[in-house]
């Protein structure tokens, strides 16, 4: 194996066990003998290709094995988006690094570049920085996610609310389909932006889209980049209510304030959470906190600020001094200082209209309260109708059994969710069980028939965000388990004294 | 000093603290070379997990010994890390346990065995710490004089290697030109025990830093300054933690100290028509915070276009010369060195400075071994050359 790969690659293959166990990891933490149970990750080689050519000859060279192929950016998932359900091949893309010179888009006269997709949103905002210009929106873990990575994943983030989902600001694709095809594809007018079933044949733009590489291989992006705003202005607002803070963040989606780039809010528990580690010591405790950042001309921010200024005084706010929230915006990348307090942390993000989130918030806080978990939250718009929120948690993966029973209260955080218009923001291989939650029935059975076109070898990825891959991860079965072990979950807690409460 | 248990169960605890976010991976250098994941900062603190949290002492192979040794103790990965982590306190801890372990690369044990034996890294007997003073005509360099007002602590490489001796020779004309009492310690200068420190070695840095405090207490000086980034951040940064006392002295890098002298007019820099870039010592900006110094030492000489690096200040890239890595991996370390000449190169400077003799020496070779249309000087060197043209 590891000759047939050289032969393509050169020395850029390792099958070395102790290099390709890390390929086995991601983000979060799941017990051993369930990820065994279920999965057999340590790839049997990870390669690290240059070139389209070269992926182009590492597809067809699996295909004729039926090895499985993995594609991996930056590894910063949690769900085992980028770790190998069966033992294959991992296509690490970090060597696929760089940009082009800047492009004019015919008509609309907008700047693009082509970007190789194992570069990181951080090193591609600050390389265009150096020529006046920067990505229109990333995700908040910029220094470590790939541009493949972001496009391949629900492509919400920093900027999401004036740029739309990162899927908007691609106007073409380079990429290998997967029976080893190089492709590129451009953004098909407005009437063709939806592929209409597996009968269109081979890869289209869409395919791409948010598919978690499944459907094919992202080598190369033309995306619509945007001049360096003239003015930032970072406002922090804290409010005394999840309801006050909900009407605002609903209040300022609707608003249409052209310079309005990001909102991040962080509950009282998040920021009890960064002080205990020494942080954030100027926002007041107990309060909930808007971060709102404005980017644009200069008359443009002036304005929306002195607007948000009048606004967060009728909703009996208060703006901390400036600073405050420039402070905040440029440790915008720095969300897991609070593991220095709660190491170990588990999480459940969703997707949730902006006009329930203080009603869910609610709903949260009395089901914190009454399976005594401590709820640390942050959420960010993502466009004026839609936030993406993050529960984290305490566990332990020290504890396997005290981690397993924390494990159910992620289904009871997207059950909450579910009755508030939220979704799982992400599927990956466990979130399968919730594909019902994500999708309508109509959209499950066209996403299958369109994989079953693609790739009917299902090399890509498999067992990733089709079909459950495992009775266990079946909805029902692992519905019925969840509920089970979430019953259970008190006395667990109660036994190890691990539920840490308000 | 912590014993080995609380040295393991700090370890323990700070990997735990890690994310696996991946943050770390990108801006890493030698990262960057290797390619796989067990050699990124992440990786490396997985299987710190795995060996210190989980206890799984049979993951503390060989392998996982030369990924910890393979970094230079850049900090760069904890001046990005999303979970906070110090993540150089951690390296510079895991290196200890391997020492403990009797897992240290051999290259640095024979390292350290040298320093206890010349009392310092090269070969030479210490008695020829002051063999570059022999190359100044109109220079006069007294040794342990009295009464003298500021001590130069000249470094190991810049006192040994003819490579960097250019740095030891500016440094004192430039002192010499401004009318300041100084002296040196000539052969009473010890290393300082930085690349002990780099190895996880602090029990012989102890001997080091006692003998070096005491000499230049003796002195009687306001003043120390050091003309090696690596060497300002071990007086800085270590002695006091290692001695648990103030010095007694007010310890100053070179440039903070010419750069006092040039706002006070003690000392007027000349003219010289280059262009200028600059490479942030990691030990000096990024470990130690002086960034604006070295600056204002390269725009306050006339004529000089200065112009910055993409990678600057805080995120400055490694020379790749930092962390004993070149002991363990020279190859590695001059990979490292030539992305950051070739950087320089296309800001369209003929020169590259710093401010510490190892990185000099680490980037001459690189440019050299590129054949660059560059030169890399120190910023005293190229203060000192603005002077005498
Ligand atoms: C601190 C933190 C903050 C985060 N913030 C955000 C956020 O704001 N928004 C957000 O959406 N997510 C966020 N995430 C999740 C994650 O970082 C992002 O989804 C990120 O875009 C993933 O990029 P990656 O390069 O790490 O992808 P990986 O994890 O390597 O891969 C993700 C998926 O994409 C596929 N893939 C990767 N590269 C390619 C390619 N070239 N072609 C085809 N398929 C490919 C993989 O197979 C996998 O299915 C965050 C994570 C962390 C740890
Ligand atoms: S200190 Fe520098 S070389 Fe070492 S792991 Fe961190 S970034 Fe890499
Ligand atoms: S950036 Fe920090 S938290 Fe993230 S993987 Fe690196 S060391 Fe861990």
């Amino acid at each position: 194996m590891e000759q047939a790969l050289q032969k393509i690659c050169g020395k850029r293959v390792t099958t070395d066990p102790f290099e390709c166990a890390p390929y086995a990891k991601d983000v979060a933490y799941i017990p051993g003998f369930f990820v065994h149970l279920l999965t057999n990750p340590v790839p049997k080689a990870v390669v690290q290709p240059i070139s389209v050519e070269e992926i182009s000859s590492l597809i067809k060279w699996a295909k004729q094995g039926k090895i499985p192929v993995t594609v991996r950016g930056g590894g910063s998932t949690a769900y085992f988006n980028s770790v190998p359900m069966r033992s294959g091949l991992v296509i690490d893309t970090n060597r696929l690094q760089g940009f082009s010179k800047l492009e004019l888009s015919q008509g609309s006269n907008r700047k693009m570049v082509w970007v190789k997709a194992g570069m990181t949103w951080k090193d591609l905002d600050d390389g265009l920085r150096q020529q006046g210009c920067a990505v229109c929106s990333s995700p908040s873990s910029a220094p470590s996610a790939t541009i493949g990575g972001w496009v391949s994943m629900g492509g919400l983030g920093i900027g999401s609310v004036p740029y739309g989902p990162v899927h908007d600001q691609i106007m073409a694709i380079r990429g290998v389909t997967a029976t080893g095809e190089i492709v590129e594809l451009s953004r098909p007018g407005k009437d063709l932006t939806k592929i209409q079933g597996s009968e269109e044949l081979g890869l289209q733009f869409d395919d791409l889209m948010g598919t978690e590489g499944t459907r094919g291989i992202i080598t190369e992006i033309k995306l619509l980049v945007r001049d360096v705003p003239e003015k930032e202005e970072h406002l922090l607002a804290v409010f005394n209510s999840e309801t006050d803070t909900g009407s605002m963040m609903s209040w300022l989606g609707g608003e249409n304030l052209t310079s309005l780039y990001n909102v991040h809010f962080s509950s009282p528990e998040f920021i009890m959470t960064l002080q205990e580690a020494g942080y954030a010591h100027e926002i007041p405790l107990g309060k909930f906190s808007l971060e709102i950042d404005l980017e644009g001309k200069r008359d443009e921010v002036d304005v929306a600020v002195a607007h948000i200024r009048k606004h967060v005084k009728v909703l009996g706010g208060t703006l901390l001094p400036d600073g405050v929230g420039a402070e905040e915006w440029a440790d915008r990348f720095k969300s897991l200082r609070l593991e220095q307090t709660l190491p170990s942390l588990q999480a459940a993000e969703i997707t949730l209209p902006v006009s329930n989130f203080a009603a869910f918030y609610e709903g949260l806080s009395k089901l914190a309260q009454k399976t005594n978990t401590l709820c640390v939250t942050y959420a960010h718009l993502v466009s004026p109708e839609m936030a993406l929120v993050m529960v984290l948690y305490p566990s332990d993966e020290l504890n396997t059994i005290r981690y397993i029973a924390d494990l159910s209260f992620i289904s009871q955080i997207y059950k909450l969710g579910q009755s508030f218009g939220g979704k799982p923001y992400v599927i990956g291989l466990w979130n399968t069980p919730y594909l019902g939650k994500v999708y309508d029935r109509g959209e499950r059975e066209r996403r299958r028939q369109r994989k079953q076109a693609l790739d009917p070898q299902a090399l890509l990825n498999p067992g990733k965000g089709y079909n459950p891959p495992s009775i266990i991860l079946n909805s029902y079965v692992f519905g019925f388990g969840m509920i089970m072990i979430g019953l259970l979950r008190p006395l667990v807690l109660k036994i190890l004294k691990g539920g840490k409460g308000r | 000093m912590k014993t080995i248990e609380e040295l393991r169960e700090q370890i323990a605890k700070t990997s735990y603290i890690c994310g696996s976010c991946g943050s770390c991976r990108s801006v890493c250098p030698v990262y960057r070379e290797i390619g796989w994941e067990s050699a990124a900062p992440r990786g490396k603190i997985a299987l710190a997990k795995e060996v210190f949290l989980k206890k799984k002492e049979e993951k503390a192979t060989d392998q996982y010994a030369q990924r910890l040794q393979e970094c230079t103790l850049c900090g760069k990965c904890a001046e990005i890390c999303a979970a906070g982590i110090k993540t150089r306190e951690l390296w510079l801890n895991l290196r200890e346990d391997l020492r403990a372990r009797g897992m240290e690369h051999q290259n640095l044990t024979q390292m350290a065995r040298q320093i206890k034996t010349t009392h310092n890294i090269s070969t030479f007997s210490n008695e020829n710490r002051l063999d570059w003073v022999d190359d100044l005509d109109e220079v006069e360099v007294e040794v342990s004089k009295a009464g003298s007002e500021v001590a130069y602590f000249v470094g190991c490489v810049s006192s040994f290697y003819p490579m960097s001796v250019g740095i030891s020779q500016s440094i004192v004309s430039l002192l010499d030109r401004a009318n300041i009492n100084y002296t040196v310690l000539g052969s009473e200068e010890w290393c300082c025990g930085f690349p002990l420190i780099a190895s996880g070695n602090t029990q012989q840095v102890t001997e080091l830093a006692k003998h070096n405090v005491e000499k230049v207490r003796a002195l009687g000086v306001k003043t120390l300054i050091t003309g090696c980034a690596s060497c300002y951040h071990t007086w800085t940064h270590e002695y006091p933690t290692i001695l648990r006392e103030n010095l007694g002295f007010e310890v100053l890098h070179a440039t903070q100290y010419l750069a006092g002298l040039i706002r006070k007019r003690q000392l007027v820099p000349g003219n010289l028509d280059e262009t200028v870039t600059y490479h942030d010592p990691c030990d000096l900006g990024r470990n130690s915070g002086i960034y604006d110094e070295p600056r204002e030492l390269l725009q306050a000489m006339e004529g000089v276009n200065f112009v910055e690096m993409p990678h600057r200040r805080e995120m400055a890239d490694c020379c790749g010369g930092g962390g004993n890595l070149a002991a363990v991996d020279k190859d590695l370390s001059q990979a490292i060195a030539v992305k950051r000449v070739r950087e320089a190169v296309t800001t369209g400077a003929t020169i590259l400075t710093s401010a510490c003799q190892q990185c000099v020496q680490t980037l001459q070779m690189a440019a050299r071994q590129e054949k660059l249309p560059l030169e890399v000087l120190d910023v005293t060197e190229l203060l000192w050359r603005s002077l005498e043209e």
